[in-house]
């Protein structure tokens, strides 16, 4: 296996005090730390800083380390440990699930094998999280949707994926952002320890017609000029079918009709679907239109930039 | 088979993460994660995305020996990150929709 040069990782001299390693293991914790850089690498690179610091923070098993550097540290590819050896620090147990390398658990792992301990004490197995892509139409039902997901899983000491598929009911109401757990669907557990659970994040698909505000669905509407003038009837989608609205003579682009209880189910009820009016004009405009509009102009005293003032 | 979804009790939270009852309580006093039900601390019910906070909150506690006072701001501001980004993305796709695409 491979030698870690915990000194290398965490950027410090062998020599170093324990007050410098730690100042470097917070510096580095903070920039990988998953919980504040999404994304494997961080991930990955703070697991290696994590194991390092774990070993050098505790005087018996750094110098038990510095001893094994000097032995084998040059040949870092086949690595062994020496045959026999036994380190006298006590075995951590809480990191044996698949959280530190091979190589720390064949140097710290007190003679256990993995398997052994895992028999012994039992380990919850890891949650596993993934997205869910939710469209608007199966939030304002319990729906269900078929889910496929890796799961790690121990056997004779490597860690294999394994593919799994499941049916969840997706509640009514769930909310873009939110998480939903589905118990014990997870990796499974070791020895006597429980299985993990799924979380699955939800994510809603961006509508081609729909925008969510809270728990308010939002359609935008174009309309004609004219249509914007005068007033018209349209037919506006909902998610569950078709309204009719009445726009008012003068309306205004950007102007929000309301229309209640056709947005979002949410926890405390409906909300609402506003229709935004957006007044749009025609993209070409024969001699006799564009006569009319000229005619407009002329008869028409309405300055759009009025409020801009008069200082400018 | 179709499985459906659970919350998370307080024991639960306690059992996946190694920490005591305590821990939770001043979580939930540091406002990192609000019970959805149970009037006192033993019976104690997270949502799941109430619990996700509370499993990132000790594990940066742990990880950056961080206080909780610390952790609660951390948490806040991580927890105010998701929500901008989920609106921006919003207002991008409520943008789009008004400009005039050529």
């Amino acid at each position: 296996m491979e030698f870690k040069d915990y000194y290398e990782i965490l950027g410090v001299a062998p020599e170093a005090e324990t007050s410098d390693i730690k100042a470097a293991y917070r510096r580095l914790a903070r920039k990988y730390h998953p919980d504040l850089n999404p994304g494997e690498e961080a991930e990955e690179k703070f697991k290696e800083v994590a194991e390092a610091w774990e070993v050098l923070k505790d005087d018996t098993r750094r110098a038990e380390y510095d001893e094994l550097r000097r032995y084998g540290g040059q040949r870092r590819q086949e690595f062994e440990p020496p045959p026999g050896w036994q380190s006298s620090a006590r075995p951590d147990f809480q990191h044996f699930s698949g959280d530190f390398s091979d190589f720390f658990n064949s140097i710290f792992g007190g003679g256990f094998r993995e398997e052994e301990v895992a028999r012994e004490f039992g380990f919850r197995g890891q949650d596993v999280e993934i997205e869910m892509p939710v469209f608007l139409e199966e939030t304002i039902k319990d729906s269900v949707k078929p889910v496929h997901y890796e799961i790690p899983v121990f056997e004779g000491g490597t860690v294999r994926p394994l593919r799994k598929s499941l049916n969840v009911t997706v509640p009514a109401g769930v909310t873009d952002g939110e998480r939903i757990r589905v118990k014990g669907q997870g990796a499974p557990g070791q020895g006597k320890g429980p299985a993990g659970d799924l979380y699955l994040h939800i994510r809603l698909v961006p509508h081609p017609l729909f925008d969510v505000e809270g728990h308010n669905l939002l359609v935008t509407v174009p309309i004609a000029p004219w249509e914007a003038a005068l007033g018209v009837k349209v037919t506006v989608p909902t998610l569950s079918g078709k309204i009719n609205l009445t726009v008012a003579p003068g309306s205004q682009s950007g102007q929000k009709l309301r229309v209640k209880g056709k947005g979002l189910v949410g926890k405390t009820g409906k909300g609402d679907l506003y229709a935004v009016l957006k007044v749009v004009m025609p993209r070409s405009a024969t001699p006799e239109v564009r006569a009319l509009w000229e005619s407009l102009a002329e008869k028409t005293d309405f300055d759009p930039r009025a409020n801009w003032g008069t200082r400018s | 088979m179709t499985a459906s979804v659970t919350r998370v009790t307080v024991t639960e939270l306690c059992e996946r993460e190694g920490v005591s009852q305590t821990v939770v309580v001043r979580l939930v006093e540091h406002d990192i994660a609000r019970p959805i039900a149970g009037s006192s601390a033993e019976d104690w019910v997270f949502d799941a995305t109430g619990a996700q906070w509370v499993y990132k909150a000790v594990r940066l506690h742990r990880d950056l020996e961080l206080d909780w006072v610390a952790v609660s701001m951390l948490v806040d501001l991580l927890r105010q990150r998701e929500r901008l980004d989920r609106e921006n993305r919003r207002l991008k796709q409520r943008l789009a929709r008004f400009l005039t695409q050529d």
